[in-house]
């Protein structure tokens, strides 16, 4: 469903990304692991037209979206979450989905199916639908920024770091909903740095070093034999 | 010197109708400015040109709602037309160049004025004549219909950012541009409507005041200096600050003028610009920052 091949992509003078190739077929999860500053920020960034690659081709449903600008490509079906959340602070929570779901070709009663199903899987967020984003803890602005990106009814959605910062409840959390979406038929393409909750949730996982892919294998095969895991990420 | 509070009375109220008029005009530039960082040189004009709208289709149809409207509709459309042409393309650059090209903008748009319309003033007649005694004067109503309408088209504005579905969208391109494009909104299309907006409430806020002051090309020259003054010390990009900052300034011009001429009332606005950069720049009327 989404092809990355060869892809280069820089920040003015500095190579980020070295060709990298990545796959992600439909409702699938697949884990991107690397230390910090290997390009897994700048892959999703660049598959969702944040940064132009230079070279090499993003193929999304047979179409090149190479250098496409980002709302076309939400409204393509894919939705991204940054690793900062980007909440939009000054907006209160039901402002902030209300943002993913005033779109063409979609009914009343689809927005509220859409609402309901985010607020029963993150209780918080009714509660604090009346107030600013910016009030909202750290773990609250991540479910915040995920349910956003559920408004967008994505077929893929790009996950940067999602439980980093967060106590270990907001994680289990994180992790419920990763599985609801993928239970919906949703992919995810998941970057972190928590390895066992990644190699658990994905079907396969990519290992990226110095802005390349080094490794890729099926989640199981690395559960089972870390030998990659500890070459590369030193854990 | 004693003031006859009668006199008092009646400068408070040309202070509230002038400082609604200013507060429409800076509403346009304020917004405009917190939704696309562009400072517009070229909103005096689009003013301007507003009124002179007015004039045109008040000739046509001689009805001065249409003119009011339909002005508002094709400076809006214009100012749609400015931005996807002159400003679009500078999305990114350095803000001196936005600064600039709007700069230019308000040249051609004043010597079209004068080539279209001629050097010669022209008026808006009232759309109503009534007056009504306060004290041992004759007041226009129209005056206090100019200051109940401005209000009506802030307000209108606020319920349309608060509320809409593209005053959503257009809050969210305020805060950050970059996540309001990956939630699927259309950020140059925003831009545009911004831009057609607060031209649409330049354009109306010239011809409601063009029946008291008269329509020439220069007249955006005044009007946009003063509307600098008032987005300045209310905080640039603030629309509630803007509104207060119009009413306060104009209320003190007016209540000056009780003492002095009004050329030399103006001194008053820029006392208080001074004063405002100097002591708190952010703007007189925002919350203290944290």
């Amino acid at each position: 469903m989404l092809t990355l091949e060869n892809v280069h992509t820089f920040y003015g003078k500095s190579h980020i990304l070295h060709g990298v190739s990545v796959e992600v077929g439909p409702g699938e999860v697949v884990g991107l692991l690397g230390r910090n500053g290997v390009g897994k920020s700048t892959t999703l960034k660049t598959i969702m037209g944040l940064v132009r690659p230079s070279q090499g081709r993003v193929v999304f449903e047979g179409r090149d979206i190479g250098g496409w600008a980002p709302h076309r490509l939400a409204h393509l079906g894919i939705a991204y979450v940054p690793e900062d959340r980007r909440i939009f602070r000054l907006l209160t929570v039901y402002e902030n989905l209300r943002t993913g779901l005033d779109r063409g070709g979609i009914t009343e009663q689809r927005k509220t199916e859409l609402l309901e199903k985010v607020y029963e899987n993150f209780p918080v967020l009714r509660e604090r639908r009346n107030q600013a984003g910016g009030t909202l803890s750290g773990g609250e602005q991540q479910m915040l920024a995920i349910a956003r990106a559920m408004m967008l009814e994505p077929k893929i959605i790009l996950l940067d770091e999602p439980t980093e910062g967060l106590m270990p409840r907001m994680v289990t959390q994180i992790r419920h909903i990763v599985d609801v979406l993928h239970r919906e038929g949703v992919a995810i393409l998941l970057v972190e740095q928590n390895v066992p909750m990644t190699l658990e949730v994905s079907r396969r996982v990519y290992i990226m070093e110095k802005g390349q892919v080094r490794h890729h294998a099926p989640a199981e095969a690395l559960r089972e034999d870390q030998t990659m895991i500890h070459q590369y990420l030193g854990v | 010197m004693v003031i006859p509070w009668e006199l008092l009375v009646i400068q408070l109220l040309n202070g509230v109708i002038i400082g609604m008029i200013l507060a429409l005009v800076a509403s346009g530039l304020t917004l405009i400015f917190g939704i696309m960082d562009v400072v517009n040189f070229a909103h005096g004009e689009l003013y301007m040109l507003g009124a002179y709208m007015g004039t045109t289709v008040m000739l046509t149809t001689g009805n001065f709602w249409l003119a009011l409207g339909g002005s508002a509709l094709t400076i809006a459309a214009l100012g749609a037309v400015v931005q996807v042409t002159a400003l679009r393309p500078l999305l990114g650059r350095d803000p001196l160049t936005t600064i600039l090209a709007t700069f230019g903008i308000s040249l051609v748009l004043q010597n079209y004025a004068l080539w279209q319309y001629g050097p010669v003033a022209r008026k808006i007649d009232e759309p109503f004549t009534g007056q009504f005694a306060l004290f041992h004067l004759q007041f226009p109503w129209y005056r206090v219909v100019i200051a109940l309408l401005s209000a009506a088209i802030i307000l209108a504005l606020w319920l349309f950012m608060k509320y809409g579905k593209y005053g959503i969208w257009i809050r969210a391109t305020t805060q950050d541009r970059v996540m309001a494009a990956a939630m699927g909104i259309p950020v140059p299309l925003v831009y545009t409507m911004v831009f057609a907006i607060g031209s649409a409430m330049a354009a109306a806020s010239g011809v409601l005041y063009a029946p008291l002051v008269g329509i020439n090309h220069a007249m955006g020259l005044d009007v946009i200096l003063r509307a600098f003054i008032v987005v300045v010390v209310g905080g640039m990009g603030n629309l509630a600050g803007s509104v207060l900052a119009a009413i306060f300034i104009s209320l003190l011009e007016a209540l000056a003028s009780l003492w002095v001429s009004p050329a030399q009332a103006v001194i008053v606005s820029f006392i208080v610009l001074i004063l405002t950069l100097l002591i708190r720049p952010t703007g007189l009327f925002v919350p203290t920052p944290k």
